[in-house]
């Protein structure tokens, strides 16, 4: 194990780290029934090396109740952004743990169901008063049953039962209420993947209560990493990857077509199944895009051709194959598609193509990749960085809009003329008032959105949900397609009603993809208009620079707005032009 | 066989591997505490791959008691 992965390295940098001025900032709070030393050192620092400055609240050992339970505990008084609660099966079960076999099955079902209310009250009340999200885990299903060999013939075992009241807390907070704020954590799942034996260290737990084992807690915080990178939208979107020796085994140019590794020998399957999770993750809404020192004909005969190639030249929203410089074209590849170099993964075999990029474009994740092709499927796993709270349809659809884009640009430079080409595209955006079906993409673009976006204001779910049905607010989105496809949500705007006379642009964003193709104008005429309406004499908005909203600096100027101090101010007398090569369809 | 123990216990504690000795106790040095002793001893066992006894483990008071129980398992001096 790498001394980088080490609880003893957690802890020592633990203390060094101070929080700088980053920008994100982080507020988290932990909560269990068992000992968590270790857990919000490692949070910290882990939290640290993304740019984001974390602050930590650990309740009292074994307090989560009272915390919870009473309103004006130090728990709300921390106001956390992301609180954490730890249960544990033993915790839970009590002595039964050792003993469910007395339990007579008549009364198992009144048990299950009090431990499960249990839980749910502390839910619904930590919902009532904080605005936190909870992570709650699930409980571990034991490899232990007093039961023994019989376990699988009693009506519900130990087993079984845990497994009951797992499913019943996913079942509440996830498929059926679909919570925003409330997630259930699969514990089990992560003591599967490193086994019980190793996860539960007996001598650890007698002596210190230590439930989570001190080798394996740099682990856990890696998985409840997930929730901060979704949470704070630090998540990549886009994974770039070299070819040779990534994508399949070999040289293309030296071995060639038929001896390339890919597919039917002990080397090739490890590639295969990588490109398998890939194209899951593509499938989950992240682009994949090809960078690589390659002739272009041959390495396009593998994506076109090669039979067990899973990954076809469709599943690439942007290829780059020529002898350029990685650093160049990972350059190019940002801004054709437009996002971030931040928001990038860089899959790359060579340990001195992964240098480079590191030291030249430190925004950019190199993926630390071994030489060994069998453990890359297990890296890409291991990796938190894609995960978002929930998945949306524009995230499903989201490798098809690329598509689109591709062929977009491809009548661009075959119209030549930009306006000419605007009107062959038959455009159509519809404006929608913010609706329980919206809401979840809205806030998605509220927390990822960096370019086109005004104000950058971050609002989670719950918040926009509230603007929604609030009479001092308008939230609405644009839903935006043309010939080459549905861009689905892509816009969206929060306009506080200040006044009778004035309104005022809390936010303003357009996704990157369909940035300068009339779409802000449309969705700025239709703010007016709704003004004029309702007989308000000014609309009011703020540019707030963040060093990436560089694309939507000039936007107010260009529409007409009046600079009035740090306001631009638009009269509504005026009105702004509407691009007439977009069909608008008014949704009420 | 000091010298790869002082290593580890260096690292795990963050301290200069010169001002460790054999009659260094929590009482002495201020970066031993109750946790991090637990992540030494997982790490000492890992590194010299054994499985010190629950009760060796509440045993040891200073870092020559560590030494005592390597002799114990047999652990060689390297």
């Amino acid at each position: 194990m790498k001394n980088e992965e080490n609880l003893a390295y957690f802890l020592n940098e633990a203390k060094t780290i101070k929080p700088r001025e980053l920008g994100k900032k982080l507020r988290v709070a932990f909560l269990a029934s068992s000992t968590i030393n270790g857990f919000e050192e490692t949070m910290r620092v882990k939290c640290f090396q993304k740019g984001i400055d974390c602050i930590t609240y650990v309740a009292d050992y074994n307090q989560y109740n009272q915390e919870i339970l009473n309103e004006d505990s130090e728990l709300y008084k921390f106001k956390p952004d992301i609180t954490f609660l730890i249960l544990d099966v033993r915790h839970i079960l009590g002595d039964l743990f050792f003993s469910w076999h007395t339990v007579p099955h008549d009364e198992k079902p009144k048990f299950i169901e009090t431990k499960i209310s249990e839980i749910k009250k502390l839910c619904d009340t930590f919902e009532k008063n904080s605005n936190s999200k909870l992570i709650v885990t699930s409980l571990e299903i034991p490899s232990y049953s007093s039961y023994g060999i019989n376990e699988p013939r009693e009506i519900r075992g130990i087993k079984e039962i845990v497994h009951e009241i797992n499913n019943e807390l996913f079942m509440t907070f996830g498929k059926v209420y679909s919570s925003p704020k409330i997630f259930i954590y699969d514990f089990n799942g992560f003591v599967m993947k490193f086994g019980e034996k190793n996860i539960f260290n007996y001598k650890q737990f007698f002596s210190g209560d230590i439930k989570i084992s001190t080798e394996y807690i740099p682990k856990f915080i890696n998985e409840l990493m997930g929730y901060v990178y979704a949470i704070t939208g630090t998540i990549k979107k886009c994974i770039v990857l070299d070819l040779d020796n990534t994508l399949w085994g070999g040289v293309i140019g030296e071995d060639g077509f038929d001896n390339i590794k890919l597919g039917d020998n002990p080397i090739g399957r490890s590639f295969v199944e990588f490109q398998k999770r890939l194209l899951a993750l593509n499938q989950r809404g992240i682009i994949l895009a090809v960078n690589s020192k390659n002739n272009l004909d041959d390495a396009m005969e593998v994506i076109q051709k090669h039979p067990n190639m899973i990954l076809r030249e469709d599943d690439f929203a942007c290829v780059k194959i020529n002898w350029d410089d990685k650093v160049t074209n990972l350059q190019k590849i940002a801004e054709e598609l437009n996002i971030g170099l931040d928001s990038m993964v860089f899959f790359d075999d060579d340990p001195i193509n992964q240098e480079y990029v590191r030291e030249s474009l430190p925004e950019v994740l190199v993926v630390d990749l071994p030489k060994d092709s069998s453990q890359y499927s297990q890296i890409i796993t291991e990796m938190k960085e894609f995960d978002v709270l929930g998945i949306t349809e524009e995230d499903t659809k989201r490798s098809d809009m690329y598509l689109g884009q591709k062929k977009r640009k491809e009548l661009e430079n075959k119209v030549g003329d930009f306006n000419e080409f605007l009107k062959q595209m038959n455009i159509e955006v519809s404006v929608q008032k913010a609706d329980s079906f919206s809401i979840p993409r809205i806030s998605q673009l509220i927390l990822k959105t960096n370019q086109f976006n005004l104000t950058t204001k971050r609002y989670q779910h719950e918040e926009v949900s509230k603007f929604s049905s609030s009479d001092e607010k308008i939230v609405e989105c644009v839903k935006v397609n043309d010939k080459f496809g549905d861009s689905g949500i892509a816009g969206t705007y929060i306009i506080e009603k200040k006044n009778n006379e004035e309104w005022i642009i809390d936010t303003f964003l357009l996704s990157c993809r369909i940035i300068g193709r009339g779409i802000e104008e449309i969705m700025m005429n239709g703010i007016v208009e709704e003004a004029k309406l309702s007989g308000i004499k000014r609309i009011k908005g703020e540019f707030i620079p963040t060093g990436k909203n560089k694309p939507a600096e000039n936007f107010y100027e260009k529409l007409g707005f009046k600079k009035e101090n740090e306001f631009w101010v638009f009269n509504t007398d005026d009105t702004i032009k509407k691009p007439e090569h977009i069909k608008v369809i008014k949704n009420e | 066989m000091s010298e790869k123990l002082y290593q580890i216990i260096s690292r795990v504690f963050n301290v200069d591997k010169s001002i460790i000795n054999d009659e260094t106790t929590s009482e002495n040095l201020e970066e031993w505490d109750s946790f991090n002793f637990y992540v030494l001893l997982d790490e000492i066992e890992n590194e010299y791959d054994i499985k010190f006894d629950l009760d060796e483990t509440l045993d040891i008071k200073k870092i020559g008691d560590i030494k005592k129980i390597f002799v114990k398992h047999g652990v060689k001096a390297e």
